[in-house]
């Protein structure tokens, strides 16, 4: 696999095997991110990318492998232990709490956190305005693409070291993409490691530094933005990677 | 129709103790999807551990702490303990189990208390005038313990940090595990509180009703009733729906045969199911 050297990993994962069932999903995968760098992981639908960022969160039960952040294996942790350590999830599914107002959404994020915890609902807001005017509205009365940026509030609500995205771009309006790609570049500012499965080319290219590619289960290759020049090139890499 | 504020209190008076045993059913039933038929029994319990701990203490409003502390911290850790190995398993297991150790707490209660109704005189016996009759201040610190315990868990449930956890956890307990909350805790929280709602309404009655071991029996079917119709894990549906079953019986009694009363709670339960049915219930919601 081509690939490209990181000297200093915050994040490791080292040979990950994850099953549903007789089903060998994920087949022995490595992969790293640096402190503060936003890595995409693409590849055609049903490869395992999902399947890989929730056996780092500790979602799926038949998993193998070492998830190494700063060092300390996470993989015999409880899936909130990981979350407490510094490993943040936005799943791609609309997930937020329905019953629940924005800002008591965006709250839980940051209740492990210490300190001063309004802050938190500040950076949000200034990330996605719309949240502040909606913010005694239920979620689950949001639309699709507010609840994905609900979602990835309160995912960096937890101040994670690592933030995993998944699908943050789907089925959302060109300017709902940016306002992701703005925060997902802040977080990276601000220290935050991220490793986002998107198939965006415009978000790729903007918040990552680094493409891992997957195919049946397995990394097929590994580039930087740059080596595509549009969104046919890219897709022709991991559409052809099964090839 | 001089009945009518005296009914008023006591429809109160039941609807109130009511909503604590059917709000604990409700929370347990938001958080873990679990139906625990063994909650009319820690409500008898309640009533037990208020006897036995006054035999001790000698202080009443002291006694009702401890039956409270004891059914909440005992019965909702046995409780978990029985259901915890039947959490991803049929939810049949999980009634099945309830209903099993429904039956041995009310067997073990007749065994070590005896069959026999256990009296306790009110701590306050003073009463006053409500209308032309005198009305027992017991029972309207009934009336305010039940609503000041509504209140503080509509309020924790609101604001505190593990109210809240418990309302994410109820409606996304994946989702709430991969944002850091201690789920395992929060569940025990969830056993914990229940099982205290049931043993302090038990305990608050037991000068009104007396305590016997199928004490529970009379109130689990109504606590049914009430969280079906307020909708399964609705905390406050459940409080307001068990409010208004009280005031329906007492003031129906004024007009109509109990047994008729009977007929039109059911009649009312019906209507609620079917409104309900046409909105999404929602779990453990305010």
């Amino acid at each position: 696999m081509p690939g490209i050297a990181v000297c200093t990993a915050m994040f490791e994962l080292m040979g990950l095997h994850s099953y549903y069932g007789k089903s060998h999903v994920v087949q022995g995968i490595s992969l790293n991110v640096g402190d503060g760098e936003a890595v995409g992981l693409v590849g055609r639908n049903g490869v395992g990318k999902t399947t890989t960022l929730k056996s780092i969160v500790g979602l799926v039960a038949g998993t193998k492998g070492r998830v190494l952040l700063n060092g300390a294996d996470m993989a015999s942790r409880p899936t909130h232990l990981r979350a407490a350590l510094g490993i943040g999830y936005v799943p791609e599914e609309r997930a937020v709490f329905p019953n629940m107002t924005v800002e008591e959404n965006i709250r839980i994020g940051a209740m492990l956190l210490s300190g001063n915890r309004d802050s938190v609902l500040t950076t949000a807001y200034d990330l996605f305005p719309l949240l502040r005017e909606r913010r005694s509205q239920l979620a689950g009365t949001l639309s699709g693409g507010q609840q994905k940026m609900l979602g990835l509030a309160r995912g960096l609500a937890l101040r994670p070291k690592l933030l995993l995205v998944d699908e943050p771009s789907e089925g959302l309006m060109p300017i709902n993409m940016e306002l992701i790609a703005r925060a997902l570049l802040k977080a990276t500012d601000e220290g935050i490691s991220v490793l986002v499965v998107d198939a965006s080319f415009d978000l790729l290219r903007i918040a990552c530094k680094r493409l891992y590619v997957m195919d049946n289960g397995i990394l097929t290759g590994s580039y930087r933005p740059g080596d595509f020049s549009n969104p046919d090139q890219l897709a022709a890499t991991y559409l052809g990677a099964g090839a | 129709m001089h009945e009518i504020p005296v009914q008023l209190l006591n429809g109160l008076v039941v609807g109130s103790s009511l909503a604590l045993v059917a709000s604990g059913l409700a929370l347990l039933f938001g958080v873990l999807d679990i139906i625990n038929f063994a909650q009319g029994d820690y409500f008898m319990l309640g009533g037990y551990a208020l006897w036995l701990s006054l035999r001790f203490t000698g202080n009443f409003w002291l006694s009702m702490l401890i039956a409270a502390v004891v059914v909440g911290v005992a019965g909702g850790l046995l409780l978990m303990a029985i259901v915890w190995p039947l959490l991803d398993r049929s939810h049949a297991l999980v009634l099945l189990a309830t209903l099993g150790l429904s039956l041995i707490l009310e067997q073990l209660a007749t065994n070590f208390f005896g069959g026999d109704t256990k009296l306790i005189r009110p701590p306050i016996a003073a009463q006053i005038p409500v209308g032309t009759v005198h009305y027992p201040v017991y029972d309207l610190m009934i009336i305010a313990v039940g609503l000041l315990v509504l209140m503080g868990g509509f309020m924790f449930l609101k604001y505190a940090k593990y109210g809240i956890w418990l309302r994410a956890v109820a409606q996304n307990r994946t989702m709430a595990a991969a944002l850091g909350v201690p789920v395992p805790r929060v569940y025990a929280l969830a056993f914990i509180a229940s099982s205290a709602l049931a043993g302090i309404a038990g305990s608050m009655l037991v000068p009104v009703t007396s305590v016997y071991p199928t004490v529970g029996s009379d109130v689990i079917l109504r606590a049914f009733i009430v969280v079906v119709a307020g909708g399964l894990g609705n905390f406050r549906g459940a409080a307001l729906v068990a409010l208004l079953l009280g005031e329906v019986e007492a003031l129906g009694s004024i007009v109509i045969r109990p047994v008729e009363v009977e007929i039109l709670l059911f009649a009312l339960v019906i209507v609620l199911l079917v409104v309900r049915s046409r909105r999404q219930s929602a779990l453990v919601r305010l």
